[in-house]
């Protein structure tokens, strides 16, 4: 296949996009992250301590300000915006906005745009609105300290919630006036049953290593599960690995492994031809190799655990060529040859 | 409905934030500090009989103990009307005017007394809020109205400011005082729990008031029983967990599993590494350590990769090579030594005073010489430090620099109570008034001058940029005498 012939997820959510543009497509053109994002917080999986409580607070109807912490992926936009849907109903579009703090991150976007929001009062019945910041770790330290007080001032009229990736980097006073929640990455198993949900509400017929494969692909990232399985679908109602593999530009597992084994025990020029077919065949950039490579090493058990480290470095290093503009075919070549070498089965 | 005392009423169950509703409207009723609140009554019952010396007090301590609250209360118990001017407004020169400068002249409209309040001083933001600092000392200097600011650093106020402020402390709360407080509020929103559910909530909080209250809404709020079960919040002190993966890193034997116990922690790479940095020699011994440490550099480097190209890829090879790398450097078991937090932070925060002193003195220095605050420090501080042993040089160069007694002390090195330092800051500043006196006819007409001429923010523009002026007209002179007269001086370093 060439490199334009290319079905990638990107490609294909372009399509997506570009088909639901042209309007008037049924309701099967949406995008699943959206169709199937959680619209009650019960129907977020993976997170059960922090949702039991959050579930609590609608009951009461009220809540206090709060801080979601965790990777992308994993639950903290689809809670807050179940939160403000289950609390408002039919007004949760008026009483709700979300502010993604990594697009407007300085003092100005505090002490307008977020204060326009939080002083005026709630549409219909609702008590009190809610501003949604997210990756509110992105904001520069000026603009959180302006945000303090207003979190305080407002508090009769609106609740934050703010989402990052690392509690550590919003200062200290912020975290004061918020509940924090930390989100984990999802487990295996919470990816599967949701993955296996949707697949069949799409009529999809996933075989069980097509499973496997998504939940490869994922890593505990939810969003990245539903992609891959809608991008699937976008081939045929019956998906098994290879169409998720495909469709992702992920190497399957063993062939990585097999590449890394047949280097490291010195037969270069075998490892060498795989490396050919991912990048020219499959389609696979260099990139998606050297990170699948990494993946990969930890559970290649012929590796002692300090060259396994040290090949890491040296993997790390080859992608940082990479991503400066070096030549990845030449790049993974060395990292081949640094296998080899590793191994230290070879001929002088 | 129950209530609690006479003096506030609490409705069980409304929909509003625990930490406001519970905010303390007296000052009696906050909870701890009681020397500090007691200061500022002193301070505030001085207004009754007339302007007190200090006409601000600054409020500092770590957030949530209640420097905002025990503004408001000491507003309310002394029937004062409370102007508040806040970091999530803009805080320029101009706007501080508008809003603190004609209060802080005119008395309120029934004659009482107004206190202004601005919230956060340590937080007067360099671009954003050009000239706010400038603005705010001359409007402290002019008020005939109390002014109460708060901070959480008193040293990142600016000195011009501190001058001027009646400074008071406010300390964070043992946790054992702290559950009284959140047990009064179970009582009142009829909930049940036991005690030690409130002391894991007031552990938690590390004395923070505010995040211990709101951890106890979050956790109990709808419940009419609480267990220790239910309390659920994330420690905003991530130590347990970054614990248990400083655990796996260093006594576990799964190179995966290592990696594995990074991934749960909320602390990014660049402060994992300060740790297994700081307990790396405690752990292990010899080679192994060694080999730990090059892992720690191989790490670092990506880390700074991250760092130079905004490349935050490279974060999964220096977290792998950091946990993944140490763990595997071991070829023995240790015996368990106790996990230590970075040292570094902690001899950073102790000595950030002063540094911040250090740093305050360059910048004088830097602006009376026409010199970097680098360059400053670098080269003209030991020089300024030798003129100070001689207190004909001291006095002059203290009173031009308007150096504040912790300056002093730190340019002459003695300790700041001593009297070579008091005696060089009284003469200083009896020098700086007689100049000052001397030259105030020449400055009233200037500024008279710009001020009819332009708009009311050029004239703050043109006051801020008459500031420097002040020092520069007059020292140019002086500082070439010096310089001629530092001349024997200099043969000091030709020995």
């Amino acid at each position: 296949m060439t490199a334009t012939g290319r079905r990638t997820l990107k490609n294909i959510t372009d399509n997506i996009f570009t088909y639901s543009r042209c309007g008037g497509f049924s309701i099967k053109q949406e995008i699943w992250i959206e169709k199937y994002r959680p619209k009650r917080l019960a129907d977020v999986v993976g997170q059960d301590n922090a949702i039991g409580r959050l579930i609590s607070y609608v009951h009461t109807r009220n809540l206090p300000h709060l801080m979601f912490t965790g990777p992308p992926g994993v639950g903290k936009t689809a809670s807050a915006v179940s939160i403000a849907r289950e609390l408002f109903g039919d007004t949760w579009h008026s009483n709700f906005t979300e502010l993604n703090a990594s697009d407007e991150r300085g003092i100005d976007v505090v002490r307008h745009k977020i204060k326009n929001f939080a002083r005026t009062s709630p549409v219909g019945d609702a008590e009190f609105k809610i501003i949604f910041l997210d990756e509110a770790d992105a904001l520069t330290g000026d603009a959180q300290s302006a945000l303090r007080r207003t979190m305080e001032r407002y508090t009769r009229t609106c609740r934050f919630i703010l989402s990052c990736n690392y509690s550590s980097r919003i200062i200290e006073p912020i975290q004061s006036r918020c509940a924090v929640y930390r989100f984990g990455p999802i487990t295996d198993e919470a990816v599967v049953k949701r993955v296996r949900y949707i697949a069949d509400c799409e009529h999809l017929d996933i075989t069980d290593d097509g499973i496997d494969a998504v939940k490869y692909v994922a890593r505990g990232d939810m969003r990245k599960a539903i992609n891959a399985l809608q991008a699937a679908a976008m081939l045929g109602t019956a998906i098994d690995r290879d169409a998720i593999y495909q469709i992702t530009a992920t190497a399957r597992p063993e062939e990585i492994g097999k590449l890394i084994l047949s280097a490291y025990n010195g037969d270069f020029a075998e490892s060498r031809k795989k490396l050919d077919d991912l990048l020219t065949r499959q389609g696979l950039s260099g990139e998606d190799v050297v990170g699948q490579i990494y993946r990969a090493i930890f559970d290649v058990e012929e590796i002692p655990d300090r060259k396994k480290v040290d090949l890491i470095d040296k993997i790390g290093e080859m992608d940082f060529r990479i991503t400066e503009g070096a030549n990845e075919r030449i790049q993974l070549d060395a990292l081949l040859a640094w296998f080899v070498l590793s191994g230290g089965t070879y001929n002088d | 409905m129950s209530r609690p005392d006479d003096t506030q009423d609490y409705t069980p169950g409304e929909s509003i934030e625990w930490s406001e509703k519970y905010r303390p409207k007296t000052l009696a009723r906050i909870a701890g500090n009681n020397k500090p609140v007691s200061d500022l009554c002193a301070w505030a019952k001085a207004w009754k009989h007339g302007m007190p010396d200090k006409k601000a007090v600054i409020l500092y301590g770590k957030p949530g103990i209640g420097k905002t609250t025990a503004a408001y209360a000491l507003a309310h118990d002394f029937n004062w009307e409370v102007i508040e001017l806040n970091a999530s407004d803009q805080r320029t020169a101009a706007a501080i005017q508008k809003v603190a400068g004609s209060a802080s002249r005119t008395a309120a409209l029934c004659g009482g007394i107004r206190l202004i309040v601005l919230d956060e001083a340590d937080n007067i933001h360099g671009n954003a809020d050009r000239g706010g600092a400038q603005a705010l000392a001359k409007i402290i200097k002019d008020t005939s109205q109390p002014i109460l600011l708060t901070a959480n650093d008193l040293y990142g106020v600016s000195p011009s400011i501190k001058n001027l402020c009646l400074p008071i402390a406010f300390r964070s709360m043992q946790s054992r005082s702290l559950i009284p407080v959140l047990n009064k509020i179970c009582q009142n929103e009829e909930i049940s729990c036991d005690i030690d559910v409130l002391q894991k909530i007031a552990e938690t909080a590390h004395g923070d008031v505010r995040s211990a209250i709101n951890d106890l809404q979050a956790v109990a709020q709808g419940k009419s029983k609480l267990h220790v079960e239910d309390v659920v919040t994330s420690s905003r002190d991530p130590r347990d967990t970054i614990f248990d993966a400083l655990k796996k890193i260093f006594k576990g034997k799964d190179i995966k599993e290592a990696l594995n116990a990074t991934y749960n922690i909320d602390e990014t790479p660049d402060d994992l590494i300060q740790w297994i940095d700081e307990n790396l020699p405690a752990q292990y011994r010899g080679a192994d350590m060694a080999r730990g440490f090059a892992m720690l550099s191989r790490a670092d480097l990506f880390l700074g990769r991250v760092q130079l190209r905004q490349n935050y890829r490279m974060w999964r090879y220096a977290g792998a090579i950091m946990s993944s790398g140490v763990a595997a450097a071991k070829s023995r078991e240790y015996p368990g030594a106790r996990f230590m937090p970075p040292s570094r932070w902690r001899r950073l925060r102790s000595t950030r005073t002063s540094r911040q002193i250090r740093d305050a003195v360059s910048e004088k220095i830097g602006l009376m010489c026409y010199v970097s605050q680098k360059y400053a420090r670098l080269n003209v501080l030991p020089f300024i430090r030798i003129l100070f042993s001689n207190s004909d040089y001291a006095v002059p160069l203290a009173a031009r620099m308007n150096l504040d007694l912790d300056e002093i002390a730190y340019i002459t090195g003695s300790k700041k109570g001593t009297k070579k330092v008091k005696t060089i800051h009284q003469e200083a500043r009896e020098m700086a008034e007689s100049e000052t006196s001397e030259h105030i006819e020449t400055f009233g007409r200037l500024g008279a001058y710009r001020e009819g001429s332009e708009e009311v923010a050029g004239a703050v523009r043109a006051e801020v940029h008459m500031q420097p002026q002040k020092p520069r007209k007059e020292p140019k002179k002086e500082e070439k005498e010096e310089k001629k007269e530092k001349k024997p001086q200099t043969t000091l370093f030709d020995f």
